[in-house]
């Protein structure tokens, strides 16, 4: 799957959106239950003049990232540190990482809730749980492959070892560690939802939920769009960073957003 | 001898990290560290586990949530494979045009299709099942779809100066040559699935492993609700290990870049030859059923019984929506305005 859309590409794009606004104005789908695209861009449209979007996306977006950089300041030096220096300690630690990176994070949600209730903190912490695996493994893992042939040729040039990791084992680990991070970033938006839904009083996800019991069908579809939206900018911001911090060799395009794929890691072994 | 050793050694070494983390969840309640009333120590949960395995509740609930996993990603698979081949191979230039749309439809968070699901599917059985075929179907489609593009050209063209086309190719060299990958895919939607269905199970249900969390958590049984999530909790695990293991095993012809490096022998592959292929199909097959069945069986007791906690029957009102929230927060003593006081 090529990296530039080709031309064609924007053709089904526009005929799903004219369908999505035919469809309910001819009356072959019903519109109380798929309101036309006008509909719902009017909605979106109404909650941005009413400052709701605004508010409800800012604070989405505080607890995903709260949640988010949680995760990157634990997750990034524990993997690195563990999967750089201590093999032992490593191999003592990964099936319990492995288990832990298994645990559903909407169980968790529940037990987290009794230590912690159900305000922000619970949110955050659930968020950053699902964050760090990802960040966690793929940094292990980064620095666990990197290349042996440039470390043995940069310590055959007398290389210090604060030196070799800086400059040789963080830029080889860098392309895997971005990857790790765009999959916690979407985990983030995926498990942001969930727990608004489960208990919040503010949020998009909470907004959504809100709009569902009170049958308010134009406003879940305005709040999901908004959603994939946010969580589209972000992966495109953490991947323009990437592209540019950590210039990538060619990685397997099209992996698919999944909880299950942070394991994938482990396929390496 | 050493080499046995060796190998003992990185099994303990292996095991300890989990061990450790067994004890301290034993001790830690017991000395006073943590409220044993929030985290009851492991043997509390195990004998929580073992009442619940004796009433057969456990059971009842494992065959209905592993009834809708399965009839979810058989929808996916029935749908992602074929629609993978078509779009990867016969007409890869709509394959194309299609991808951008494709993966927009994929990058939707699925939480907030559950409402829409809800809605055109009603409360019952047919919204899960659709939420979770959903959230599987994309892995297994674009990975069918890699699967498809990548297999070895030479194949393909060795098998075509042979003469073999057409359905026959498909059977014969690309579906066996995107095996593995599409494998992969199936892999990742299981988990998908494993994750969602327990959410779904969650937001409206009277069944299921997630609704027996989701209970418990309700209901304070705080031992029952350790037991139900450390069962989920070990059988995602064993799933995707078990689905990994079988990966490894089966498509083991495949690159193993780690070996060579790690210098550690191969592992000796599984060749299953018909009769286990068929084996595995009619367990699936008898699960499907045995746990359809029950889920009907639940299904009806709740209709009948009529004090189900999440209604089976018809979409909810906003009455007993407030209701049940009412409900839920005098029983946990939760304070809806903990979130700062933003709440309108």
């Amino acid at each position: 799957m090529k990296q530039g859309i080709p031309i064609i590409g924007a053709i089904p794009l526009v005929l799903f959106l004219a369908l999505w606004e035919l469809l309910p104005h001819t009356g072959i789908v019903d519109p109380v239950f798929l309101p036309p695209l006008s509909a719902v861009v009017e909605n979106i449209a109404g909650l941005w003049q009413g400052g709701d979007l605004q508010t409800h996306a800012l604070v989405s977006l505080q607890r995903a990232l709260g949640g988010f950089l949680a995760a990157v300041v634990l997750g990034l030096p524990l993997g690195l540190v563990v999967g750089g220096w201590f093999p032992r300690l490593q191999a003592a630690l990964e099936p319990l990482m492995e288990l832990f990176a298994q645990t559903n994070p909407v169980v968790l949600f529940h037990i987290i809730i009794l230590f912690l209730g159900i305000g922000e903190g619970a949110k955050t912490f659930i968020i950053g749980w699902l964050c760090l695996w990802p960040v966690a493994f793929s940094a292990m893992n980064g620095v666990r492959n990197a290349d042996p042939l440039l470390i043995k040729a940069a310590r055959s040039l007398g290389i210090g070892r604060l030196k070799l990791f800086v400059s040789v084992v963080l830029p080889s680990a860098a392309p895997l560690i971005f990857a790790g991070l765009r999959l916690s970033a979407g985990y983030a938006f995926i498990m942001l939802v969930a727990a608004e839904m489960m208990g919040a009083s503010s949020g998009l996800g909470w907004l959504v939920i809100q709009a569902q019991e009170s049958y308010h069908v134009a406003r879940i579809f305005a709040g999901a769009a908004v959603i994939t939206g946010l969580a589209l900018s972000v992966d495109g911001v953490l991947k323009l960073i990437g592209g540019w911090l950590a210039p990538v060799r060619e990685t397997k395009e099209n992996q698919p957003l999944g909880i299950a794929a942070c394991n994938d890691n482990r396929r390496d072994r | 001898m050493t080499k046995t050793l060796d190998a003992i050694t990185d099994r303990l070494l292996r095991l300890s990290g989990v061990a450790i983390f067994l004890l301290l969840w034993e001790t830690a309640p017991r000395v006073g560290w943590i409220d044993p009333y929030f985290a009851p120590p492991f043997t509390t949960v195990l004998r929580a586990f073992g009442r619940l395995a004796e009433e057969g509740t456990l059971a009842s609930h494992l065959l209905v949530s592993a009834w809708r996993g399965l009839s979810g990603l058989a929808v996916a698979v029935a749908i992602g494979v074929p629609a993978g081949f078509l779009l990867g191979r016969r007409f890869p230039r709509v394959g194309a045009a299609l991808e951008p749309l494709l993966q927009l439809l994929s990058q939707v968070n699925p939480f907030t299709l559950l409402p829409l699901f809800l809605l055109f599917f009603g409360i019952g059985e047919t919204a899960k099942v659709a939420v979770i075929g959903w959230v599987s179907l994309w892995p297994i489609l674009f990975y069918t779809v890699t699967a498809v593009r990548t297999v070895d050209p030479l194949l393909v063209k060795t098998a075509r100066a042979l003469g073999v086309g057409g359905v026959e190719l498909y059977r014969t060299v690309l579906f066996p040559g995107g095996l593995p990958t599409i494998f992969t895919g199936v892999r990742i939607g299981t988990g998908l699935v494993f994750f969602m269905l327990v959410a779904a199970e969650m937001l409206g249900a009277n069944a299921g492993v997630g609704w027996l969390v989701h209970n418990s958590a309700m209901n304070f049984q705080i031992p029952q609700l350790y037991a139900g999530a450390a069962a989920i909790i070990f059988l995602g695990y064993a799933l995707n290990r078990g689905l990994l293991t079988l990966e490894q095993g089966l498509f083991d012809w495949r690159e193993a870049p780690s070996e060579a490096v790690s210098g550690r022998p191969a592992r000796p592959a599984l060749r299953p030859g018909k009769g286990g292929v068929v084996l595995v199909a009619v367990l699936l097959a008898l699960l499907f059923v045995v746990g359809g069945w029950e889920t009907r069986r639940v299904n009806l007791a709740a209709v009948s019984g009529g004090h189900s906690h999440h209604g089976t029957h018809g979409p909810p009102t906003p009455e007993r929506v407030e209701e049940e929230k009412r409900l839920e927060q005098e029983l946990n003593g939760w304070d809806p305005f903990a979130d700062g006081g933003k709440s309108k």
